[in-house]
C-alpha cells in the first residue's frame, strides 16, 4: 500500500513552463538568471528552513536532525547569519556577501567534531549568507536552512531573518517551514503575537510545522515535563486558530534528541556511574544546575570519584537536568524492555523520549511526500513574478499556462482546499471538514492515510472505503443545500477519491 | 514601621499645635499629610512576558501556594498579595464603572483559600469571564509586614502588546516594578524597551532573573542581560533567583540553599531600597509640613514680639507687613506668576502631548497605508496587524511617558515662580526657603496620580480603562479583517479560470480597502482614548497643583493678616503687662521652635537628595 495518488506530471509541467519562460526571457539576465536558479532548484533537494524567535531553539534542532553538531549553539545569541546546510562531498563554507563574488571560508572543526564558522572579519550585515557542505546522510533528501532568531536584539539580525523569509514578492527561498517556539499563551486570539509566522517564506498551512521546541524546560526539566509538553502540543493542535497557521504542532526536546543521537561512551560511563549513587544523594544535586555541578561537601564525599565536577558541568551541557534526571531513571529502573539499557539502547530511548522520531515522521508525510509538488509550486510562482516584473506581449500566453497549470493541477486544487479547509473558510460541520481534510492528504498523502485506514490494509478494503466515500462526497457535492464554495470545495474532494480509484485499480 | 511611628507622632504634635493656635488652614493639610503617612502600602508590580515564573516568583516571596503555576496555564487575573495580623484570606473584588465618569465602585466577595484558582488561572476563569477586575490575598508574612504590596500581573501577550500599555499606565503610581524573565535567554527588544520607560516613570526598577535552577547557563546570560543594561543606558540592579530553591529551602530551613536561591538579595532589595525609600519620602513630607505650619504660627507671634518689644517702631512694622500681605493676596490672584505658569504651560502641554500623539499616529497610519497599497492585505494580515498593534501601542505609551516627565518638570517651574512670589511677599525670607514650599511638589505628584490610577482601572484588567480600549479596538479590527483573511484567491481559482483575473483584481482592492479601514479605525480608536487619558492625566495634575499652592497662598495671607492684628494689638498693650507678655510669646516661640528641631531632627539621618 505505498501507491500514491497520481501526480499527472505536475512537475515536468512545471519544469517545462519553466523552460519556456527561459527562452522567452533569454535576453533579460536578471529575469533569466532568476528562472535558470528555479529550474536548478527543481532537481536539488527540498529545503527546509527553520526559524523562529531568538534562542527558540533552532541550531539545537538543525543539529538534532542532521545527527551532527554542525551548527554553533550557545547560551547567548549566536545564529547572526542565514546559513544553509547541504549534503556534499567534503567540508566546504562559502559566503556569499551582498555585493560581490562568494568565497571560501577556511572550515575547522572544534574538539567534538563541529564545524567552527569563521567570518573571518566579515561584518554579519554585508553578508547574504552561508552556504555549508556537509558529507552527511541526514542531509541527503533535504537541505536545511538556519535562520537569525525573529524579534531579536541585535536589530539587524532580526531583519535579515526577516528580509530572507519574507523577500518582498518573490516566492520565498524555502520549500517549507519549520517554525520553533517555546510556548504559546492560551486560547485567545493575541497570541498570534507569540507567533511571528504566517508571513514566513509565503507560509501558508501547508507547508509549515509548528515545534514546540525546548520541551524540556517547560515542564521545569520534572521527570515528567515531556508528556506535559505534548499535552500542550495536543491542546494547540486542536487550537482553532493555530490549525490555520500550520500542519500540526510537535512537541522536541531538541538538546535530548541531539544528545541522544551522538551519546559518546564516557558520558555513558559517566552517567551509569551516577545512577550507582543513592537515589536521596542525587535528588539533592539535582536540586539546581549549580548544585550539580558542585554540590555541597557532605554530598561530594558520596560520589563516585571517576565523574569530577568538570565531567559533571560537560554531562549537563549535553543532557540538561531533564536529560540528567531521565537517563538515571532509565539505567537504574532500565526501559520498558526491562533489563538496563547499555549506551545504544540507553542513546535510542532518548532519541525517542526526545519527541524527535515524532517529529521525523510529520516531517516525511508532510513534506517529503509532497516534495514535487511543494517545488513545482516555487517554480510557479517564480515564473509568475518575472511576468509581472517584465511584462512584455509575447509573455501572454505564458501567463494563462501559468494559470492553466495552477487551476487544473489537482494537487494544487488539493493544497488549495487544504488552505481554505483550515482557515475556516468553507462552511462544513467540524466531523466533516476533518474527513475532507485528510481526503485531500492533509495527514499525508498515502491512499491509506486519506481513506484513514491501518497502513497496512489490503487493496480489496481500501477499495470498498473509497467507493463508499464516493458515494457519500457524491452527494454532498450535488446537494441543492450546499453554497457554491462548499459545492467546488466537494467536488475537489470527489476528485480526489477518484484519483484513489483509479490507482487502487491499477495495482 | 518605628520610623513611620516617629513621622506620626510628631504630625499628631503639630496638629494640636495648629488647633490651640487657632489655624484650622494649617490642620487640613497636615492631616492630609497624616493619612498619606498612615497608609504603609508600598506596591510592587511584578511584570514580564508570560511563562517567565512571574506567580512562582511571588508564591516563593511569600512562601505560600497563591498564584496557581502551571506549565501551561498562564495567569489571567491580578492577584494583589497584602499583609494581614490575622487569618489569611481571600478577596476577589470586582470593580464596576459609574455611569462612565471614571468613578469606580467596587464589590467585594470572599472567597475561599482553595477557590483562587477559580478566579486567577487562565482554566478557571478562561478570558476573565467571571468578570474579576483583581483578586486581593492577604498573608501574614514578615516579608510583608512593612507595607509590601506584591502585585502580580498576568503576562498576556507580552509586554509590547496593548496590555503591556495598560501595565505601563500603572507605573507611576508604583513604588517598585520589577521585570521578571527567565534565564533561558537574555534580554529581547520588547523586554528592554519597557525597562527604559519603566525608569522613566518608577522610582524603583530592578530586573529578576528566575530560573536559576533550571539553566547552567544562567550566569552568563546574567553577564549578558547587564551588558544589554549598560548600553541601553538603563541603571537597574539584574536579581538572579531560583523560585524552586527558595521553596526547598523554606521546607528544609536550609539557610545556605536560601542564600542561594537568591531571594536574600531580593527581599534585602526590598527591604533596603524600596521600603526605606517610602519612609524616606514619608519623612521628608512629614518634616517639611510640620516645619512649614511652624513657621506660618511663628510669623505671628514673632510679628507681636517685635512690636511689644519695641512700640516706637511699630507703626513702620506694620506698613511693612501690610505690604506682604497684600502681596500675598496678589499670589491668590489669578494674575500671579504662577498661575499663569500653570494654565499657559498646562495649556500648552495639552496641546503639545495631543499633536505629538496626532502625527505619531498619523506616520503609522501612512506608513501602514503604504504597506496595504503595496501587497495583498490578506497575505500579510497577520504579520501586518501585528505590526500596527504593536507601533500603536510603542507611540501611546512613549506619548504618555513624555506627558507625565513634562508634567513633573512643569510641576517644578509652578512651584519655583510661587516660590519667588512668595518671597516677595515674605518678610522672612530665608526661613520660608523653596525647600519649604517647592519641594513639596513631588511627595505631592505622587499621590494625586494615585486618585488617576485609572480608578485602579489597572486592575480591572481586560475590561475598563485605557488598556481595554485598546484591547477591544484590537479585537474589532482582528475581526474585521477575518473576513478578508481566508485565501481567497484561492477560492476563486477553485471557481474555475474564467473571469479570474478580474474578480482577483476587484477583490485585492476590496481587502486594501477593508484593511485600510481596520487601521484607520484602531488608531482612531486608541487615539481618542489615549488622548483622553492624557489630557484627564494632565487636568488631575493641574488642578491638584492650583488647589495646592491656592492653600499656600491662602495660609500665608492668613497668617500676615494676623501678624498685622497682632502687631496692632501689641501698640494698645498696657507697658505693665508689656513684660509678661514678652515672656509668654518668647516661651511659645521656643515651644515651637522645638517641635521644628524634631521635625528637622526626623530626616537628619537621612541621605539629602
Amino acid at each position: 500500500m505505498t501507491t500514491t495518488a497520481p501526480r499527472q506530471n505536475l512537475g515536468s509541467r512545471a519544469r517545462s513552463l519553466l523552460r519556456a519562460a527561459l527562452d522567452e526571457y533569454g535576453d533579460s539576465p536578471r529575469a533569466a538568471g532568476w528562472l535558470r536558479h528555479h529550474l536548478d532548484r527543481f532537481d536539488e533537494p527540498l529545503r527546509l528552513a527553520i526559524a523562529g524567535k531568538v534562542k527558540a531553539g533552532k541550531s539545537t534542532l538543525l543539529n538534532a536532525l542532521v545527527g551532527e553538531e554542525i551548527a554553533a549553539t550557545d547560551a547567548g545569541e549566536c545564529t547572526r547569519v542565514v546559513t544553509w546546510y547541504s549534503d556534499g562531498p567534503s567540508p566546504r563554507i562559502v559566503l556569499h556577501p551582498r555585493r560581490g563574488e562568494p568565497r571560501p571560508l577556511r572550515t575547522h572543526r572544534d574538539e567534538h567534531g563541529g564545524l567552527v564558522i569563521d567570518l573571518d572579519g566579515t561584518d554579519p550585515e554585508t553578508v547574504d549568507r552561508l552556504m555549508v557542505d556537509w558529507p552527511s546522510a541526514g542531509l541527503r533528501t533535504t537541505a536545511l536552512i538556519d535562520t537569525p532568531g525573529i524579534a531579536s536584539l541585535t536589530v539587524d539580525a532580526a531583519g535579515r531573518a526577516g528580509e530572507f523569509l519574507t523577500p518582498e514578492d518573490a516566492p520565498g527561498q524555502a520549500d517549507a517551514v519549520l517554525y520553533l517556539m517555546r510556548h504559546l499563551h492560551a486560547a485567545d486570539a493575541r497570541f498570534l503575537e507569540s507567533f511571528h509566522d504566517r508571513h514566513v517564506a509565503r507560509a501558508t498551512p501547508v507547508n509549515t510545522v509548528a515545534v514546540l521546541s525546548r520541551a524540556d524546560e517547560i515542564g521545569s526539566g520534572r521527570l515528567d515535563a515531556l508528556i506535559s509538553a505534548r499535552r500542550i502540543a495536543g491542546r494547540y493542535r486542536t487550537d482553532e486558530k493555530l490549525s490555520t497557521l500550520c500542519q500540526t504542532v510537535v512537541a522536541v526536546a531538541g538538546l535530548l534528541a541531539l544528545t541522544g543521537r551522538t551519546l559518546r561512551q564516557d558520558e555513558y560511563l559517566a552517567l551509569r556511574a551516577l545512577a550507582g549513587v543513592d537515589p536521596d544523594v542525587t535528588e539533592a544535586m539535582l536540586l539546581s544546575a549549580d548544585r550539580f555541578v558542585a554540590p555541597p561537601p557532605s554530598v561530594v564525599a558520596a560520589l563516585p570519584d571517576d565523574v569530577g565536577g568538570a565531567g559533571r558541568a560537560a554531562l549537563l551541557g549535553r543532557l540538561g537536568l531533564f536529560g540528567i534526571r531521565t537517563s538515571l531513571a532509565l539505567l537504574r529502573q532500565g526501559t520498558d524492555a526491562g533489563a538496563p539499557p547499555d549506551a545504544a539502547a540507553l542513546a535510542a530511548e532518548l532519541v525517542r523520549r526526545s519527541g524527535l522520531d515524532e517529529l521525523r515522521e510529520v516531517l516525511a508525510t508532510q513534506f517529503a511526500e509532497r516534495r514535487d509538488l511543494l517545488k513545482a509550486r516555487s517554480a510557479l510562482l517564480a515564473v509568475e513574478l518575472v511576468l509581472r516584473r517584465e511584462p512584455r506581449p509575447a509573455a501572454t500566453a505564458l501567463a494563462t499556462e501559468v494559470e492553466r497549470v495552477f487551476a487544473s493541477g489537482h494537487e494544487f486544487a488539493e493544497l488549495r482546499l487544504l488552505a481554505a479547509l483550515r482557515s475556516r473558510a468553507v462552511g462544513l460541520p467540524p466531523e466533516v471538514r476533518d474527513e475532507a481534510e485528510r481526503l485531500v492528504g492533509g495527514a499525508g498523502t498515502r491512499t491509506a492515510v486519506r481513506l484513514g485506514l491501518d497502513p497496512e490494509a489490503d487493496a480489496a478494503t481500501a477499495r470498498a472505503a473509497a467507493v463508499e466515500a464516493l458515494q457519500r462526497w457524491r452527494r454532498r457535492a450535488t446537494s441543492p443545500l450546499s453554497d457554491r464554495t462548499t459545492t467546488d470545495a466537494c467536488g475537489v474532494v470527489v476528485r480526489s477519491i477518484e484519483g484513489m480509484l483509479v490507482s487502487l485499480t491499477s495495482t | 514601621m518605628a520610623e513611620t511611628n516617629r513621622s506620626l507622632a510628631l504630625i499628631d504634635l503639630a496638629l494640636q499645635a495648629t488647633e490651640a493656635y487657632d489655624r484650622p488652614d494649617l490642620s487640613e493639610r497636615l492631616r492630609a499629610t497624616r493619612r498619606r503617612i498612615a497608609d504603609p502600602d508600598i506596591r510592587v508590580l511584578i511584570v514580564g512576558e508570560f511563562k517567565q515564573g512571574k506567580s512562582a516568583l511571588v508564591n516563593a516571596l511569600v512562601n505560600a501556594e497563591i498564584c496557581p503555576v502551571d506549565d501551561d496555564i498562564s495567569t489571567a487575573v491580578t492577584t494583589v498579595v497584602k499583609y494581614t495580623s490575622g487569618q489569611p484570606s481571600v478577596t476577589v473584588v470586582r470593580e464596576q464603572a459609574v455611569d462612565g465618569q471614571g468613578e469606580s465602585r467596587e464589590e467585594r466577595t470572599d472567597v475561599d483559600l482553595g477557590d483562587i484558582r477559580r478566579y486567577v488561572s487562565e482554566a478557571g476563569n478562561p478570558g476573565n469571564r467571571e468578570n474579576v477586575s483583581y483578586v486581593e490575598v492577604r498573608l501574614p508574612r514578615r516579608v510583608l509586614s512593612t507595607g509590601l504590596v506584591v502585585v502580580d500581573t498576568p503576562g498576556v501577550g507580552g509586554l509590547g502588546s496593548a496590555h503591556g500599555q495598560m501595565t505601563m499606565g500603572a507605573l507611576p503610581t508604583a513604588d517598585a516594578v520589577l521585570l521578571i524573565s527567565d534565564a533561558a535567554q537574555e534580554y529581547t527588544a520588547p523586554e528592554l524597551r519597557f525597562l527604559s520607560q519603566a525608569m522613566a516613570l518608577c522610582p524603583n526598577v530592578a530586573c529578576v532573573l528566575t530560573k536559576t535552577d533550571l539553566y547552567p547557563e544562567w550566569r552568563r546570560i546574567a553577564e549578558l542581560d547587564r551588558g544589554h543594561l549598560t548600553r541601553a543606558g538603563i541603571a537597574a540592579e539584574l536579581l538572579p533567583t531560583s523560585s524552586v530553591l527558595r521553596q526547598v529551602a523554606a521546607r528544609t530551613n536550609d539557610a545556605a540553599l536560601n542564600e542561594e536561591a537568591g531571594f536574600k538579595a531580593l527581599v534585602g532589595y526590598l527591604r533596603d531600597r524600596v521600603t526605606k525609600q517610602a519612609e524616606v519620602m514619608d519623612r521628608r513630607s512629614a518634616s517639611r509640613d510640620v516645619q512649614s505650619a511652624v513657621e506660618q504660627m511663628s510669623q505671628k507671634m514673632r510679628t507681636e514680639l517685635e512690636a511689644q518689644q519695641d512700640p516706637g517702631n511699630a507703626e513702620l512694622l506694620i506698613a511693612r507687613l501690610k505690604e506682604a500681605q497684600e502681596r500675598a493676596e496678589n499670589l491668590k490672584k489669578r494674575s500671579a506668576r504662577w498661575q499663569l505658569t500653570l494654565n499657559d504651560g498646562f495649556g500648552d502641554l495639552t496641546s503639545d502631548i495631543e499633536y505629538d500623539l496626532r502625527d505619531r499616529m498619523r506616520s503609522i497610519q501612512k506608513e501602514a497605508e503604504e504597506r496595504i497599497d503595496e501587497s495583498d492585505p490578506a497575505e500579510i494580515w497577520d504579520q501586518f496587524a501585528d505590526w500596527v498593534h504593536t507601533g500603536v501601542a510603542a507611540a501611546a505609551s512613549t506619548n504618555f511617558v513624555w506627558a507625565s516627565q513634562r508634567a513633573r518638570h512643569l510641576a517644578g517651574q509652578v512651584a519655583d515662580h510661587f516660590v519667588a512670589g512668595g518671597q516677595a511677599a515674605l518678610p522672612d525670607v530665608d526661613r520660608i526657603s523653596s525647600r519649604g514650599l517647592g519641594g513639596q511638589v513631588n511627595p505631592m505628584v505622587r499621590p494625586d496620580m494615585e486618585r488617576y490610577r485609572f480608578g485602579q482601572k489597572l486592575f480591572t484588567g481586560i475590561r475598563g480603562g485605557y488598556g481595554g480600549m485598546l484591547m477591544a479596538g484590537m479585537a474589532t479590527s482582528l475581526a474585521g479583517l477575518a473576513m478578508i483573511n481566508p485565501i481567497s484567491g484561492g477560492v476563486a481559482l477553485v471557481l474555475g479560470v474564467k473571469g479570474v483575473k478580474e474578480e482577483k483584481a476587484r477583490l485585492l482592492a476590496k481587502r486594501r480597502n477593508d484593511a485600510k479601514t481596520a487601521v484607520r479605525k484602531h488608531v482612531d480608536d486608541v487615539s481618542f482614548q489615549v488622548g483622553k487619558d492624557s489630557r484627564d492625566m494632565l487636568r488631575i495634575v493641574q488642578r491638584t497643583l492650583r488647589d495646592h499652592f491656592q492653600e499656600l497662598a491662602q495660609e500665608l495671607t492668613t497668617s500676615m493678616a494676623e501678624s498685622v492684628k497682632s502687631a496692632q494689638e501689641a501698640v494698645r498693650t498696657v507697658t505693665t503687662d508689656r513684660e509678661r507678655r514678652i515672656a509668654d510669646l518668647e516661651a511659645e516661640l521656643g515651644r515651637l521652635a522645638a517641635l521644628e528641631t524634631q521635625a528637622r531632627e526626623l530626616v537628619a539621618g537621612d541621605p539629602q537628595r
